[in-house]
């Protein structure tokens, strides 16, 4: 056994000791984090230049929806 | 198995890809042109782009098969393992790069770096992509000839001819169009056996009850038999076989802190913002915001690419339980559920994921070539039209490489490790890179040396884990594994990404700081990142060397 062994081992007895239902709130709950930093991006790093004319020029919903099915595919899978 | 009009489908498929290769390559004038497809592709097309590059033809068997073995959790490789990364490079780094006008993420690193960090990132994705060329051709053709029963040596040479001749007559251009057709084709195929897949088993409840009978079966062949211990049942009861997260101890490659801190939070990242082949397609968009838009697009696209990829290995289970190998599953599952025609589609979706990264990473270790190498060091003032021949005869180069690695590979037995090194290859050096761009880019302090002498080593790190962990080093130490799971390379890049940040941050610390010029290509810094172009950043060439 190497010093590094030692180190593994300690390593993964601490992950081994947190349970599977924190990890899943650890999954989703950083998947929450980044969908609440999409919503807050300010307007100009979301659209064009010279602003959205149209819907779909306006990148925060289709980031926002990306998101959201990542949520919702760790919450239930 | 296939019968003519399979071979019609097919056909259809490889004429439209070369006509639209080729069509593409009459406008092409420029190295620009060729490298950056003008900077004029749009973010529609990039989208398709990235996602099709991403899955090769190995993956479309692969990734079910792995499905078929371990469960769903393979499905991380494409949703944790992708979305949050695209989202985040889409609005963060790659604006950033976009900005600053590079044609390659080893040139963006001597801009904050040195010449140095440069020279060592060109080589690695060098080596990384012209290897894995060779890979990709030899696989895909291992596969093909099990699957269709056609000529490895025919299917390796067809293949290298086809997507060389396109990529070297079109460039990145013809590359992301079809890319696009690609993708098409790919989700179509998929699809088809998704949906008809299902209506087999009786729906999606069915196929959850299949499902856990064959976990409780498995379940007690495992009591039965004690030495085939079996993977444990996961602690929340959810069936591991449709679980995403799997606990440290599971049996499969895929325990959650691999996934989590080794895929999600390095590897993915690293992919999707540091990956040449990736990033490169994104600096041709027409704007910054359509640069920012196919990542988007792309990370929507990515979604549903584990349900028409992994959950067919799923299905698999349900109505094909007792095959031995799970890279059969897929094939087996097509001969089940496909009439005649719509065989020729899947192995159509097959030929598309294959080329669509074949053509992706020859063109951009062309890029590499042509603009880290040849520009950078041999004739700085080459002009844009040379340049364009330079890549041209790079690409010729590359596919001749390709093909000559690929007939070495096949000398080779596969148990030799030799196969095994080239495939790990990428986990060797992607966290250390990683490090060094992202603290580059966030952290002011972060200087060229710090950043040279902690890559060599976070790679150095990563190779002596492999070493560590291959049963020859631990038969002749008389140690223990460092790892207990299968196939380790999740928590190689983790280890890797720790000394490299911790070596790159202590060494700026102790030395002097870079000057002003490096930090414009620092985030929030005062300037917005100049076009400049890399025989300005001459001084930076006696920084690398005095690293």
């Amino acid at each position: 056994m190497t010093p590094l062994h030692h180190i593994g081992e300690f390593v993964r007895e601490a992950l081994l000791a947190i349970p599977l239902w924190a990890v899943r709130a650890l999954f989703v709950g950083s998947l929450a984090v980044l969908l609440v930093w999409v919503l807050r991006l300010p307007r100009t790093a979301t659209t064009p230049p010279d602003g959205a004319r149209r819907w779909d020029e306006n990148l925060k919903g289709p980031a926002a929806l990306a998101v959201v099915i990542q949520v919702v595919v760790y919450l239930l899978l | 198995m296939l019968t003519l009009p399979d071979y019609i489908v097919i056909s259809v498929y490889l004429i439209g890809t070369l006509t639209i290769g080729v069509t593409i390559g009459a406008r092409l004038k420029t190295g620009t042109d060729f490298f950056l497809g003008g900077r004029s592709l749009p973010w529609w097309a990039i989208g398709m782009s990235l996602v099709a590059t991403d899955i090769g033809g190995t993956d479309i068997i692969g990734v079910g098969g792995a499905a078929y073995s371990y469960g769903l959790a393979v499905a991380n490789f494409e949703w944790i393992g992708c979305v949050p990364a695209m989202i985040v490079g889409a609005f963060v780094f790659i604006p950033f790069f976009y900005r600053a006008g590079v044609y390659t993420i080893p040139e963006f690193l001597e801009r904050r770096y040195n010449a140095g960090v440069r020279s060592i990132m060109a080589v690695c994705w060098l080596l990384f992509m012209a290897c894995n060329l060779g890979i990709m051709l030899l696989a895909s053709a291992k596969m093909m000839s099990a699957v269709f029963g056609w000529n490895t040596t025919a299917c390796i040479i067809v293949t290298a001819l086809l997507v060389g001749g396109y990529t070297l007559i079109g460039g990145l251009a013809a590359v992301v169009y079809t890319d696009m057709i690609q993708c098409a084709v790919m989700i179509a195929g998929c699809l088809l056996i998704l949906v008809l897949g299902l209506v087999e088993v009786g729906g999606v409840g069915e196929l959850k009850e299949r499902l856990a009978a064959a976990e409780a079966r498995q379940a007690e062949a495992a009591v039965s038999e004690p030495s085939n211990s079996g993977p444990p049942a996961a602690e929340d009861n959810s069936s591991q076989q449709t679980s995403l997260i799997l606990p440290v101890d599971t049996d499969t490659p895929f325990p959650w802190p691999g996934i989590y801190f080794g895929l999600a939070l390095i590897l993915s990242p690293a992919y999707w913002i540091g990956n040449q082949a990736i990033v490169q397609r994104s600096l041709g968009a027409r704007s910054e915001f359509e640069a920012k838009a196919s990542y988007i697009w792309g990370a929507l696209l990515k979604n549903i690419i584990p349900l028409i990829i992994a959950v067919p290995g799923l299905i698999a289970v349900a109505l094909l339980p007792d095959l031995a190998d799970g890279d059969v599953a897929i094939p087996s599952l097509v001969g089940k559920l496909l009439p005649t025609g719509l065989r020729g589609l899947f192995v159509a979706a097959f030929l598309a994921a294959l080329m669509s990264s074949i053509d992706s990473y020859l063109n951009s270790a062309a890029t590499i070539v042509s603009n880290d190498l040849y520009k950078r060091f041999i004739q700085p003032d080459v002009s844009d039209e040379q340049l364009l021949r330079v890549g041209r005869i790079t690409t010729t180069v590359l596919v001749a490489w390709a093909l000559a690695f690929a007939f070495l590979l096949t000398q080779m037995n596969e148990d030799s490790g030799i196969y095994a090194i080239f495939q790990t290859l990428m986990a060797f050096f992607q966290g250390p890179a990683f490090a060094v761009l992202l603290i580059g880019i966030l952290w002011r302090r972060a200087t060229g040396r710090a950043a040279f002498i902690a890559l060599l080593c976070g790679i150095a790190t990563s190779v002596s884990l492999y070493a560590m962990n291959q049963p020859a080093v631990l038969g002749a130490m008389g140690w223990e594994p460092l790892f207990r799971i299968q196939e380790p390379f999740l928590y190689f890049s983790i280890w890797a990404f720790v000394v490299t940040a911790v070596l790159l941050i202590g060494l700026s610390l102790l030395g002097s700081p870079d000057s002003e010029d490096k930090l414009r290509y620092v985030l929030g810094g005062s300037t917005r990142p100049p076009a400049t172009a890399p025989s300005e950043t001459a001084d930076s060439t006696s920084d690398g060397a005095e690293s």
